[in-house]
């Protein structure tokens, strides 16, 4: 696996020479920001949970940019042809670039954790729950991460990586909120297969197995699809 | 080294490359010719596992590229058609990268990121940005990518394209001293090159074999046959119609001090009878060596565009 480590550097060095990983570290904290003076403003509690429901939404449509370019500008550039005709498995070449996705998430949640600093000096906030709320909004990252590149395996533009990246994942928000169309009972079970209803248990500081395995199989499903699609090349 | 049997490469209902066989033996260099479009890079794209062959197979120092697509990957060296380079990185950086991904780390990276650096031009330009380089450069880094691992097989697709002249000469003079410790395929529209570097040749037009042998023997068997009679102030349009005439005579055309014909069969016994007989001086009837330019034009016939 010493290959995931090599296209791992590659993909940060890549990501930090260029204003991209700065500029999406600025926007993301800017709308953390906002989001967090918003919940404290309509709520008056010394609790992330607004913020955190608001990030995780906003992060469907920010991820996608941050994976789109990954195999899209691979092929563009033809520096694809110089990873597949490489001594490494298509295994190494997803998990380098999902784990370089997954750093910069991780820079991101970080810088986020001012905000509960703020709340410490200020307020009396329960961080058992705001522990629980970062492990949930890391486990949408990996989540969104994933489905980000499958969508970016499937062209070699860019912008339509991204954009196919959150059309792939807006069905999961939005059937979490269908009950007015398809009634009680239905909802029950799309509430199993939407984002939202998973993450909730996290805000309120409870980590339930069910939810933690939702969001691994969400990565698991979209990493392997996006292994079949290189796969497939071969017997194109 | 290279065995290809029977390749066929389509891409939906387009055929790019259709039922191409040849070999290349070790320590050979096989230059791949043909107009642009003939399936040149599809070829070289299956060899090197990028791509699946649609049918047939294709084995490197004895591994099947399909089968064994890892064991092949390891022992080729390629440089596509546009360099495939990170613009983003440096020169050192990309090296490194480049010679991690083939497993080759630490000390002896910096070895042969070193080696390879000299070998190809570039030794002082570890720092910079690959996106500021020239297209020449470029094709350095291309070259220095290729051979990081030190590998038997050799493909390059185009390797001089887009330099400029001396560039060229560069370039030129380098694949020729890798002959001695690899096999090489190269493809390229100039022909000259050809017959500067290559032992063999392989034709192909529209994804099929035109011709392939050595050197020689494809010149030799394809190229038209051409004289050169030398006849010094002579009214060359009256030689020319005189000579054209004869019955072994194909083709007359001027040029600078005489005339110089085509024929299948040896002209000379009659073309100097002819020139005698009208008083004209003769300074010379000579067998011109066949061009490998000739062959190929006339194996791909006019439709075949050459840079």
């Amino acid at each position: 696996m010493r290959a995931v480590w090599t296209l791992l550097k590659k993909e940060l060095k890549v990501t930090f020479v260029t204003p991209l990983a700065y500029v999406f570290l600025g926007v993301f904290l800017f709308l953390a920001g906002l989001f967090f003076y918003m919940g404290i403003v309509m709520t008056g509690e010394a609790s992330l949970r607004v913020m955190m429901g608001n990030l995780a939404i906003s992060l469907l449509f920010v991820l996608p940019m941050l994976t789109m370019r990954h195999f899209a500008e691979e092929q563009k550039a033809g520096t694809f042809e110089l990873l597949m005709t490489s001594p490494i498995s298509p295994v190494a070449l997803i998990l380098g670039k999902w784990l370089s996705s997954m750093v910069m998430c991780s820079l991101m949640l970080i810088g986020t954790l001012v905000f509960p600093i703020v709340l410490e000096v200020y307020g009396d906030p329960d961080w058992g729950i705001i522990f629980t709320s970062y492990i949930g909004l890391f486990l949408v990252c990996g989540a969104f991460t994933a489905a980000g590149l499958f969508a970016s395996s499937l062209t070699n533009d860019q912008v339509a990586a991204g954009m196919g990246g959150i059309v792939l994942l807006l069905p999961f928000w939005l059937i979490g909120n269908a009950d007015a169309l398809v009634g009680d009972g239905l909802q029950d079970w799309l509430d199993k297969l939407a984002l939202l209803p998973h993450l909730r248990g996290f805000t309120r500081g409870v980590v339930d197995s069910a939810d933690v395995a939702y969001f691994v199989a969400f990565a698991f499903v979209f990493l392997f699809l996006t292994y079949r699609t290189l796969e497939s090349r071969r017997w194109r | 080294m290279i065995e290809v049997q029977g390749i066929t490469k389509r891409y939906g209902p387009f055929v790019a490359v259709k039922d191409l066989s040849f070999s290349v033996g070790e320590g050979r260099v096989l230059g791949f010719i043909g107009p642009n479009g003939a399936g040149k890079t599809s070829t070289m794209r299956v060899l090197t596992g990028f791509l699946p062959a649609s049918e047939g197979s294709a084995k490197i120092a004895g591994f099947d590229v399909f089968e064994k697509p890892m064991e092949v990957k390891k022992r080729v060296g390629y440089l596509p058609e546009t360099p495939p380079l990170y613009q983003e990185l440096s020169v050192g950086d990309y090296l490194q990268f480049v010679a991690e991904l083939r497993g080759i780390t630490g000390a002896e990276s910096l070895k042969r990121i070193g080696e390879v650096m000299e070998r190809v031009g570039l030794r002082g330009w570890e720092r910079r940005i690959l996106g500021s380089l020239s297209k020449g450069y470029r094709q350095r880094v291309g070259l220095a990518q290729a051979l990081i691992h030190q590998p038997p097989v050799l493909i390059l697709d185009e390797p001089t394209s887009g330099l400029d002249p001396a560039q060229m000469v560069g370039v030129r003079k380098l694949i020729s001293d890798l002959r001695q410790d690899h096999t090489v395929v190269l493809s390229t529209h100039i022909l000259r090159e050809v017959e500067a570097l290559c032992d063999d040749v392989v034709v192909i037009n529209k994804g099929e074999l035109a011709a392939k042998g050595t050197l020689d023997e494809v010149r030799l068997a394809h190229a038209p046959v051409r004289y050169r009679i030398g006849l010094p102030g002579v009214d060359l349009d009256k030689a020319a119609n005189a000579v054209g005439a004869l019955d072994q005579v194909a083709q007359v055309r001027l040029v600078d001090g005489g005339l110089e014909v085509s024929s299948p069969e040896d002209p000379r016994v009659a073309i100097a009878a002819t020139v005698v007989n009208a008083g004209w001086a003769l300074q010379s009837l000579e067998r011109l060596a066949p061009s490998l330019e000739d062959a190929f034009l006339s194996l791909v016939g006019a439709e075949g565009e050459l840079l």
